[in-house]
């Protein structure tokens, strides 16, 4: 059995002040279903990527909001995995139809963060991580500011070279009308951009943003279907006190493994990849834990183009639409219809969403 | 507010760490902190290598700059974790400070 | 030299000894030089530090409060405690900042100790002598055989209003007595009823005598609800410090048949720099035989921590069979007066490799630890920002 993305679209991301949830929700599926060329009626079950409905609206139960929203009267769930909500809400969806149980599905990921204070977005986000974290006034740039430091010390990674992934992805999001921000960025801006937990700067981390992005996915090839060869999710402790390795992210090189095997490819036949660059350094360390480079060799230039979206730092990150977001950039450039930032003959692409600081990966890998 | 019964579960947990030795293995410092801890940024938030075997996450507290560094020796002490609720049960928890 | 028993307490004339067994202290490492908050008020720095007669004070960190100061010096003083912390019968944690109105500071760090549950536990106040009624009421219980150890803790996070003159000398510390006895014995307040047959950890400091001096002298008083005490001026003087802590020193010797030059140390609550000396002076007593003691002109008043502390100082340099005179002060008003005589068993208690256990920092030590802060930092560790 194969399974196939029919239909893709993603809503405008950013600070959407005026836009809610539903109207997120609507915009995104609507789009999907339409470019899918599928009827509503056919829909047969909904799965949500979210995150923080409870935490900071006060609503759980996704699935049947949603669901009550779309039209759609039927089985519907919300997903949850931290920052890997979409991905987990595409690999459950995935699941669904490889067991047989539905044929054509939609996976909605969602999210609606500028509603609330930053100091109330920042400590809803450390429910990704562990009490010990919380306790201890840890942040997520500070969880990810402790490994960068490691991957400094071990690798010799330089700030500035962390800078540059911003100011790469910045510049891919220029070119994506979707994206958040459309400003270019330079290496010394970033560097000068205040402290928010040293090593890491402002610039270094991805914004706080409104977005949704939806899939149809079926059993049946259509025209234009994009074919999902392989969906891997793999887990790794909670907190980084507990985790063996520091200089990895265990679960995304576990994930990446398996998946390579599964869809029957390498790290070097990947032409185009959407990695989980929450912070600059977890695209250097996505880079390499995913097989495109060594250790400590991430500003090599390799084949693969990383994030043409602008990835989480460009496009933005309402954390449950990422993982969801990802695959419908894979979908256009596969497709061949991503315009400026077409990359030129894709043909195999690969979608890597995080959870907290690596406690959760997820990876889908899609062939034209 | 913190629950009081979440406190007092973890209450075990806290007294076996107490007075442990251990070595920094990272470090940050946070200046842009979570609610419950406004008062309080910036500070070090470091991960330490407990004799033992065991790693944690903790603050690091009444330190000078050279002790940010790699394989800085610390120890294991009790303090306030965070400003309390004016009417709330005050967490106390593990921290460490320079050995 | 004979030392003659008129004592009111038949119970501690018998054949064992009440004393000292292992003492813990600690000090937070922060400081602010007195002249530092006088120039804050734009007051003449010189003329504060002199009238008060001290330099510097303690200031905790913004994380610290009488608990986990009162966790610090109980762990110091289970280093050299040659029992196991469930021998310990009785915890009674004195002090005038208790972090909860309600709710006993005793258990928060009975429990992060590892006393177990078999133990009294009960919160003293006081005001300054919280932890000398706290060691005073544990003394008459293991006398009594009612418990085979007991931890008296004074400890605080003293707060005085800005601008008043409080906030020159307010402090924090703490100090922790486990106090036992020399016989074989056992405890009714133990739930195994088992019978110690050897004393596991030896008497480093006799009880000789005790008594207390009490009154109703309102000089200085915090109303439930207020943040910061009140004082009445220079009312804390004669009737108040003078009156009581030369009244139970009186009553001390009288007890005891002895005079100033029979002791080798004294000790005295010290709100300020002046008072202590004044007072050692009025009973006969020497600038040497008060020096080891003088704390507060390095760290200010550590309320029920001062006079305990201190008599940790001069512990860590005390020779065996030397005599300490001990007088506490709390406001309200009460002293309590102490006569300890050092035992040979002094010099393995400091802790350390020729001891065979584990070392500790000495009162000097954790003074000579610090960090200057200036009063905006100040403010800001004492949650007045």
């Amino acid at each position: 059995m194969h399974i196939y993305v029919t239909g893709a679209a993603t809503t405008q991301f950013g600070e959407l002040w005026g836009v809610s949830p539903r109207s997120l929700a609507r915009g995104s599926v609507l789009s999907a279903l339409k470019d899918a060329d599928t009827e509503p009626k056919t829909v047969q079950a909904l799965f949500v990527g979210n995150m923080l409905s409870g935490m900071l609206g006060g609503q759980e139960h996704l699935g049947a909001f949603f669901a009550e929203e779309l039209g759609f009267s039927v089985p519907a769930f919300k997903v949850e995995g931290a920052c890997a909500s979409g991905g987990l809400a595409m690999h459950n969806a995935v699941n669904s139809l490889l067991s047989g149980q539905y044929e054509t599905v939609v996976v909605l990921g969602i999210e609606k963060m500028t509603d609330h204070k930053p100091e109330d977005v920042a400590t809803a986000l450390m429910g990704a991580g562990s009490e010990e974290e919380r306790s201890a006034g840890a942040t997520f740039p500070g969880l990810y500011a402790i490994l960068a430091r490691i991957h400094m010390r071990e690798f010799g990674t330089t700030e500035e070279q962390m800078a540059a992934v911003a100011v790469k992805n910045h510049y891919h999001a220029s070119l994506n009308p979707n994206a958040q921000f459309h400003n270019i960025l330079t290496v010394e801006q970033v560097m000068r951009s205040s402290r928010v937990a040293d090593p890491l700067k402002l610039l270094d981390c991805s914004p706080i943003s409104d977005g949704a992005a939806a899939v149809v996915l079926t059993t049946r090839k259509m025209k234009r279907s994009i074919e999902i060869a392989s969906s891997v999710v793999a887990t790794d402790t909670l907190g980084l006190a507990q985790r063996k390795s520091l200089t990895e992210l265990a679960a995304t090189r576990m994930a990446s493994d398996k998946a390579y095997k599964i869809a029957g490819v390498q790290a070097a036949d990947i032409d185009v990849a959407e990695v989980h660059d929450c912070f600059t350094i977890a695209q250097i360390l996505a880079m390499e834990d995913l097989g495109f480079c060594k250790k400590g060799e991430s500003a090599k230039k390799i084949h693969t183009v990383i994030n043409p979206s602008g990835g989480l730092k460009g496009c933005g990150h309402p954390v449950g639409a990422t993982g969801v977001k990802q695959v419908v950039e894979l979908v256009e450039h596969l497709r061949g219809t991503a315009g400026k930032r077409q990359v030129k003959g894709a043909k195999v692409g690969l979608a890597h969403n995080v959870g907290g600081s690596g406690a959760t990966a997820v990876i889908h890998i899609l062939k034209k | 507010m913190q629950s009081p019964v979440k406190i007092w579960r973890n209450q075990k947990n806290i007294a076996s760490l107490v007075g442990k030795t251990g070595t920094i293995l990272s470090w940050t410092i946070v200046r842009v902190p979570p609610g419950d801890f406004t008062d309080q940024a910036p500070y070090p938030v470091v991960l330490v290598a407990l004799e033992g075997g065991k790693n944690v996450t903790c603050q690091l507290v009444d330190y000078d700059e050279k002790h940010l560094t790699f394989g800085q020796k610390v120890i294991t002490i009790i303090r306030r974790v965070m400003h309390p609720d004016p009417d709330g049960v005050i967490p106390y928890g593990i921290k460490v400070k320079p050995a | 030299m004979k030392f003659e028993f008129v004592s009111d307490f038949d119970i501690r004339i018998s054949n064992f000894m009440v004393g000292i067994v292992s003492y813990g202290t600690y000090i937070p490492r922060y400081r602010i030089r007195i002249a530092d908050v006088a120039a804050a008020w734009k007051k003449d720095e010189e003329e504060v530090s002199k009238s008060l007669g001290l330099t510097d004070k303690s200031v905790p960190g913004f994380d610290e409060d009488a608990a986990t100061i009162a966790v610090e010096a109980a762990l110091g003083s289970l280093k050299t405690f040659q029992g196991d912390p469930t021998d310990i019968d009785v915890m009674f944690v004195g002090s005038e900042s208790h972090p909860y109105a309600v709710n006993p500071t005793s258990t928060i760090v009975g429990e992060l100790l590892g006393l177990g549950h078999s133990y009294l536990a009960a919160d003293f106040e006081f005001a300054c002598k919280a932890g000398t009624a706290a060691m005073q009421a544990i003394a008459g219980l293991v006398a009594a055989g009612h418990a085979r150890y007991g931890m008296a803790i004074g400890t605080d996070t003293a707060q005085g209003k800005p601008h008043d003159f409080l906030e020159y000398t307010a402090a924090a510390g703490g100090a922790a007595f486990i106090i036992g006895r020399d016989e074989p014995q056992s405890s009714q307040l133990s739930s195994d009823r088992r019978k110690v047959d050897h004393l596991s950890s030896p008497v480093i400091a006799k009880l000789l005598a005790d008594t207390s001096y009490s009154s109703d002298t309102p000089d200085f008083w915090r109303r439930d609800g207020m943040r910061y005490p009140s004082h009445a001026g220079r009312f804390t003087g004669e009737p108040a410090y003078y009156s009581h802590v030369t009244g139970a020193a009186r009553r001390l010797m009288e007890m005891t048949n002895t005079k100033a030059s029979d002791y080798d140390y004294c000790i005295f609550h010290m709100p300020n720099g002046k008072f202590p000396r004044e007072v050692a002076k009025r009973l006969g007593f020497t600038p040497d035989q008060l020096a080891p003691s003088l704390l507060v002109d390095d760290i200010g008043n550590a309320y029920s921590a001062t006079t305990i502390l201190a008599l940790g100082a001069v512990l860590d340099i005390a020779k065996p069979s030397q005599k300490i005179f001990m007088v506490s002060y709390g406001s309200g008003a009460g002293s309590d007066a102490f006569v300890w005589e050092t035992t040979e068993e002094l010099v393995s208690a400091r802790g350390g490799p020729a001891s065979g256990r584990k070392s500790k920092q000495t009162v000097r030590d954790q003074i000579a630890n610090k960090t200057y802060i200036d009063y905006v930092q100040f403010l800001k560790q004492t949650h007045k920002l």
